[in-house]
């Protein structure tokens, strides 16, 4: 399974990257790195991704606008938002745009695995 | 202009120890919390974010970059330049303003951060005297300035 992880902070995507390849995620594989939602377009249409986890703060496309773009050209992409915008309105319009799950910043790497797990288990049954 | 009070502003302070605590499960040391007078003086790398919507103003994290690179090294971050350590300081930034979110509400806008390397002094923009957080995390000095208001 082919993932894809979107934020504009390095230091998040190196972590992610990092609980993905350390964190006993079986058969999942890092499809790319964006750092903001344009570049995530553009690479999901190169490499089409199962998994996408995705921030909701970026600059040029955010992760909102991104959300939509991606599941228009492929509705059976599993997405993650992993975002500092904690309140339940962010939640609920993320989930109602079509993520699949909501991991708040600050996180710690357990949270991210349980979460990634069951994204990725999702996209197994799909 | 709507006066936030010192006690709206205290959730900054439990955001930073939450942040600390979870990402490096080391809780900082509050070390002062009060409203600043004139210009205060910041460390090396600077994360700014800005607030618009329901507020106006922003928040700043200033960090030398020895603490910087300590919350990297325990993340396992090999990259440890100096545009690392900014975009870690920005991260932070934006956590923060975004956790806020949750108190001040879903009308809170926030930027993506600036980041500014340099101990350059912070002044006040929007309050008179801006809540600062002083705070040691394993005997690293660093602060956060929350200069913001709610707008009528």
């Amino acid at each position: 399974m082919r993932l894809l992880i979107v934020d504009d902070s390095n230091m998040i995507r190196t972590r992610i990257s990092r609980v993905v390849q350390s964190g006993g995620l079986t058969g999942v594989v890092l499809a790319g790195l964006a750092k903001n939602g344009r570049e995530a377009v553009r690479l999901a249409r190169a490499t089409r991704p199962e998994v996408v986890t995705m921030d909701l703060t970026m600059p040029e496309m955010d992760g909102i606008e991104c959300i939509g773009e991606l599941l228009r050209f492929d509705p059976k992409i599993n997405i993650l938002v992993v975002s500092a915008l904690s309140d339940k309105s962010t939640a609920i319009q993320a989930l109602r745009l079509g993520a699949r799950g909501f991991v708040a910043k600050p996180f710690t790497d357990e949270e991210l695995q349980m979460a990634l797990l069951d994204v990725a288990d999702n996209s197994r049954e799909l | 202009m709507a006066t936030l009070q010192e006690n709206d502003l205290k959730l900054f302070v439990d955001s930073i120890r939450h942040y600390l605590k979870v990402t490096t499960r080391q809780e900082p040391q509050i070390t002062s919390a009060f409203l600043g007078t004139g210009d205060i003086d910041g460390f090396e790398f600077n994360g700014v974010v800005t607030f618009s919507g329901s507020h106006n103003g922003h928040v700043v994290v200033s960090m030398p970059g020895k603490l910087v690179r300590e919350i990297l090294l325990l993340q396992h971050e090999t990259d440890l330049a100096d545009g690392n350590l900014l975009d870690a300081v920005g991260e932070i930034a934006n956590t923060l303003a975004g956790n806020a979110r949750k108190a001040l509400g879903p009308e809170l806008q926030i930027s993506v951060p600036i980041k500014l390397q340099g101990a350059q002094g912070i002044k006040a923009r929007v309050r008179k005297h801006p809540y600062v957080i002083t705070l040691r995390w394993n005997h690293y000095a660093a602060l956060v300035c929350v200069d913001m208001e709610r707008k009528n």
